[in-house]
């Protein structure tokens, strides 16, 4: 397939030159209205040699520095998880302009086989709240140029912070057309990403319906380093999101699929302990090849939690909810959902996470929660197919004929009870917990007591939750055609659930957070058609927290 | 006079008469001749200075401001600069709140950590509702000394008590309510603006207590808050009434009102009650050597024992109640910057939650503070002075911060030894830039 392989190259070195035509014209400004242009088919790298075939990325600004990510492919057999290729050196510039003009910083750093030829630096010495552009630099190569953003010093006022927020983009399920969408706004400071950034499955296993729109590489379960490696490889050709990398930087943490499904400490739903290796060797295995591919404060043996903080308006704390959790409940003899034996999140992150909404001086305490934490009560009208498909999406499982949440925060009721009494005894404000995983949107409060919330309406936190990239839902799941039989189904848990003040089961697409002193507004876009390369994209609702309500209310 | 009387035998007195004739009776400082102004209404001509107004809506919690609820107070929050991440300090009670504000000094240097104490030199808990209670100067006090006239109108008895004569025009709430020792809202209100209308100080320190009042009592404060509704809308209506009159006296242009709580309030249900006497019955040793002095979510614990065996004691009854399941968390009064009068621990319960001391029928009410669930605060600052700017600020605004907000208002310098308060000059076009 070299010919479609030297066609895809050309594509995405003239969409590379577009993007950053158009970071230099918009830079600073809000979205063109130019309709983008979907992306062009991914093309395995290895054509033009040496080159960075992977795109470039930034992560987790802080303000004085921020990370950055690329991969060099020194030679045609240093392909993604080969092993294969020399150690390189690669250099870095990072700059106040696009031109390079005004150099901030630049180094040069080895890489090599080692870490699959991934290139992480951390630029020092920046001015908060500033754009910079970077780019690194072969004997033969320059990579394509990145504009990134550093935070704004700590302490100092911030009238606005504007973030995109995704999670669940299976590769197998369509295009990363949401992506896209956010790339060419050219308004975001920070892009956060919840998790699913990949999934492991091999084709035929997981995709759109029962249609593999692309499949995955390699055309397995991802299981062994070379596998997990690869597959990261094979996401990072994605142009469109190569082009929201270039653009703007993110912060991350993972799921379960960065690792397998419904991962916990000691294993998986989806691992098979023998025939799939041992789980630790596989875990050690997708942190590793996470931390090579992702533009992430992580490196194996440390801990992926960690709060990130925008002057005095807001923090961001990322949780690691897969790491250190206990196995999810099975069977009401599992005595499990409410003993305090188990865990969520760890002791040490756990007390990381009160003492941080304690100690903050951030106006908004932002949370990115891998999976939701607001109680979800199954309603006792569903048909037995509403309740298996509701159950897929949200990862539930029937104990005893009553539908629980196992994989999510109501699987471990001592560390909800936990942060919840914190918030509210301390009378903490303006915590938002921004969440992914379960393929659907909901804006929701966060109860001080789920018996008295009817009455009292007392909510100690407000949640937002984005829906999938393309990952199924609950239409998908169904067989059914969006917003017809999931739209009885969001009402019923609406009202078995009356803090849900928005649910949509079946959309695809990408939340876009406004962070302002007086409230915190997210925006819900949804995608057309997820496999289609040429989706359109439209504004669904926006919900906002009012400063010091606790509450959500709808604005549009 | 009695031991702890707020008022001396030199002050003069000045009969006003409110809108409607009602009659208001304020004290005068010995030696501030009654002005001009008391003869006659606030005219236009006199905009160009600044009138300062800071309005405690007592107990009043930041979600109860709404535009259904309170559309006065929303409005005016509106229209002025909002710090929505407002805090009490500790003890979120009433008077040492009120006292911070007016000095913008901790605990530590004014003398003042709780509305109850434990008095070491007299043997007895009271509330610190002296004027020698106060050993800070305050702004009423110190805007005096460079020639500005200051008034306050404070509803509740035991705040008269502590504030006594600084300012220069005193009202002595009257009628006082059985039980509640406090002024109803309207009958503050006619003592607010016949103060302002007739003698017209540059600034005025006023509290309205029916908010808190009620709120304590109201039995269905954990669900419905029915009495809390009604009295939040009457008071709303209170404060549209000043800004109605400084509108209709040509004054609203050059006022900025400063509109807050003390602190917030939360609802128990009955059983859940904590008493640190019944905690210590198991242990009568301990407990003859401990006093309490109970503020309701908080309980101040003193060790009156032998001094050698202070340490030991003090570890022992921390660990015992530290054990209740509705305590949060028990500090030293030092690191609370509480000072020598909080005593030696400080115990907070969590939300739902009170204290009941001595006894356990001590405390029968449900609704309470002083615990750190009744922190957030209402803070806006508004009013039609071009000065006041239309807003939302992330910073954290403290009841301490009134004062240096208010003295960079007048030029004032900060006290010997400065501020533990900030100015929220963010609020004003004049300030300065924003931190």
């Amino acid at each position: 397939m070299g010919a479609l392989r030297l066609e895809g190259m050309s594509l995405f070195n003239r969409r590379d030159l577009i993007r950053t035509a158009g970071v230099l014209a918009f830079a600073g400004v809000t979205t063109t209205t130019a309709r983008s242009q979907p992306a062009e088919a991914a093309t395995p790298p290895g054509a033009a040699v040496p080159g960075f075939l992977h795109g470039v990325a930034s992560g987790d600004p802080l303000p004085s520095s921020v990370l950055l990510w690329t991969r060099i492919t020194p030679t045609p057999g240093a392909v993604p998880g080969s092993g294969f290729g020399p150690d390189v050196t690669v250099n870095w510039e990072v700059a106040e302009d696009s031109g390079f003009l005004r150099m901030a910083d630049r180094g040069s750093v080895r890489t090599g086989p080692a870490r699959d030829h991934t290139v992480k630096v951390v630029p020092g010495g920046l001015r908060p709240g500033t754009t910079y552009w970077y780019r690194f630099i072969v004997a033969g190569a320059t990579s394509s140029t990145g504009r990134t953003r550093t935070a704004p010093a700590a302490g100092t006022a911030v009238d606005r912070l504007r973030m995109g927020v995704v999670s669940c983009a299976n590769w197998q399920a369509g295009y990363f057309s949401a992506y896209r969408y956010l790339a060419d706004r050219g308004d975001l400071d920070v892009v956060l990403h919840l998790g699913d950034y990949l999934y492991e499955y091999g084709p035929g296993e997981y995709q759109a319906r029962d249609v593999v729109v692309r499949p995955h590489d390699p055309a397995v379960e991802m299981t062994t380093l070379s596998h997990y490696r690869r597959r990261h490889a094979q996401y990072k050709t994605d142009l469109d999101l190569q082009a929201l990398h270039a653009v703007v930087p993110f912060v991350v943490t993972w799921d379960d699929h960065e690792f397998a499904n419904d991962a916990w400490s000691g294993g998986a739903e989806n691992h098979t302990e023998g025939p799939e290796g041992v789980w630790t060797d596989r875990k050690a295995s997708s942190q590793r090849a996470y931390s090579e591919w992702m533009p992430v404060r992580f490196e194996p043996g440390g801990h992926i939690y960690r709060r990130l903080e925008f002057g005095a308006l807001a923090s961001i704390s990322m949780l690691d909810l897969r790491t250190y959790r206990s196995q999810q409940a099975s069977s009401i003899v599992d005595p499990a959902i409410g003993s305090p034996a188990r865990t969520l999140t760890g002791d040490a992150q756990m007390t990381w996470l009160l003492d941080g909404f304690s100690s903050q001086q951030t106006q908004w305490k932002l949370i990115g929660n891998p999976v939701m934490i607001a109680p979800v009560r199954f309603p006792s009208t569903l048909s037995a197919q509403e309740v298996g498909a509701v159950q897929q999406l949200l990862g539930s499982t029937t104990i005893d004929g009553v539908p629980y949440n196992v994989d999510q925060w109501d699987g471990y009721t001592a560390d909800r009870s936990r942060v919840i009494s914190h918030l509210r005894d301390n009378a903490i404000t303006d915590a938002v917990f921004l969440t992914g995983d379960i393929h659907s949107g909901w804006a929701c409060d966060v109860p001080a007591d789920p018996l008295t919330y009817p009455t009292n309406g007392a909510s100690v936190a407000a949640e937002l939750v984005c829906t999938s990239v393309t990952s199924d839902n609950l239409d998908d799941i169904l067989g059914t055609q969006p917003r017809t039989a999931s739209v009885a189904v969001e009402e019923a848990f609406k009202g078995a659930n009356p803090h849900v003040k928005y649910l949509d089961f079946d959309s695809h697409g990408f939340s876009v957070l406004e962070v302002t002193p007086g409230a915190l507004r997210m925006d819900w876009y949804v995608l057309s058609e997820r496999t289609s390369r040429a989706a359109t994209s439209t504004l669904s609702t926006s919900w906002q927290v009012a400063a010091g309500t606790q509450s959500v209310s709808r604005v549009l | 006079m009695s031991a702890g009387s707020p008022v001396s035998d030199r002050r003069q007195f000045l009969t006003l008469f409110a809108a409607g004739g009602a009659s208001v009776v304020l004290s005068v400082a010995a030696g501030d001749a009654v002005p001009a102004s008391a003869q006659t209404t606030v005219t236009p001509s006199q905009t160009a200075r600044t009138r300062v107004y800071v309005l405690v809506v007592d107990g009043c919690r930041p979600d109860e401001i709404t535009a259904g609820l309170t559309p006065r107070l929303a409005a005016l929050r509106a229209g002025g600069t909002n710090f929505p991440g407002a805090r009490s300090l500790p003890v979120m009670e009433t008077i040492p709140n009120h006292v911070m504000m007016m000095t913008g000094v901790r605990p530590d240097r004014s003398g003042v950590p709780a509305n109850a104490i434990y008095d070491r030199a007299a043997g007895v808990v009271r509330d610190l509702d002296r004027p020698n209670d106060l050993r800070f100067s305050t702004l009423l006090d110190r805007l005096r000394e460079k020639g500005f006239t200051t008034g306050s109108v404070l509803s509740k008895r035991y705040l008269f008590g502590i504030f006594g004569e600084r300012a220069t025009y005193r009202w002595e709430p009257s009628p006082l309510l059985p039980v509640t020792q406090h002024a109803p809202d309207s009958a503050t209100m006619d003592a607010l603006i016949a103060m302002v209308d007739k003698v017209d100080p540059d600034f005025v320190f006023t509290n309205l207590g029916d908010v808190d009042r009620v709120g304590h009592a109201d039995v269905t404060g954990t669900t419905v808050q029915a009495a809390r509704t009604a009295a939040l809308k009457d008071t709303d209506n209170q404060v549209g009434r000043f800004v109605d009159h400084l509108v209709a006296a040509g004054a609203w242009e050059s006022s900025v009102l400063i509109i807050l709580a003390d602190h917030s309030m939360d609802w128990s249900i009955p059983a859940n009650v904590i008493s640190v006497d019944q905690i210590l019955s198991a242990r009568k040793d301990l407990r003859a050597q401990v006093a309490i002095a109970q503020n309701g979510g908080a309980d101040l614990l003193y060790w009156t024992g032998p001094p050698a065996a202070r340490d030991a004691g003090v570890a022992e009854v921390r660990a015992l109640v530290a054990a209740h399941p509705g305590v949060l968390s028990i500090a030293i009064p030092a690191d609370l910057r509480l000072g020598v009068e909080a005593g030696d621990l400080v115990a907070y319960c969590r939300a739902g939650w009170r204290f009941s001391d001595p006894y356990v029928a001590s405390n029968p009410i449900p609704g309470n503070h002083g615990h750190p669930a009744t922190e957030p605060i209402p803070f806006f600052v508004a009013g039609g002075s071009p000065r006041v700017v239309t807003g939302v600020s992330s910073q954290f605004a403290r009841t301490l911060d009134v004062a240096p907000t208010v003295g960079a208002l007048f030029g004032l310098t900060a006290p010997a030894g400065g501020y533990d308060g900030t100015a929220r000059t963010v609020a004003f076009a004049d300030g300065n830039a924003r931190p």
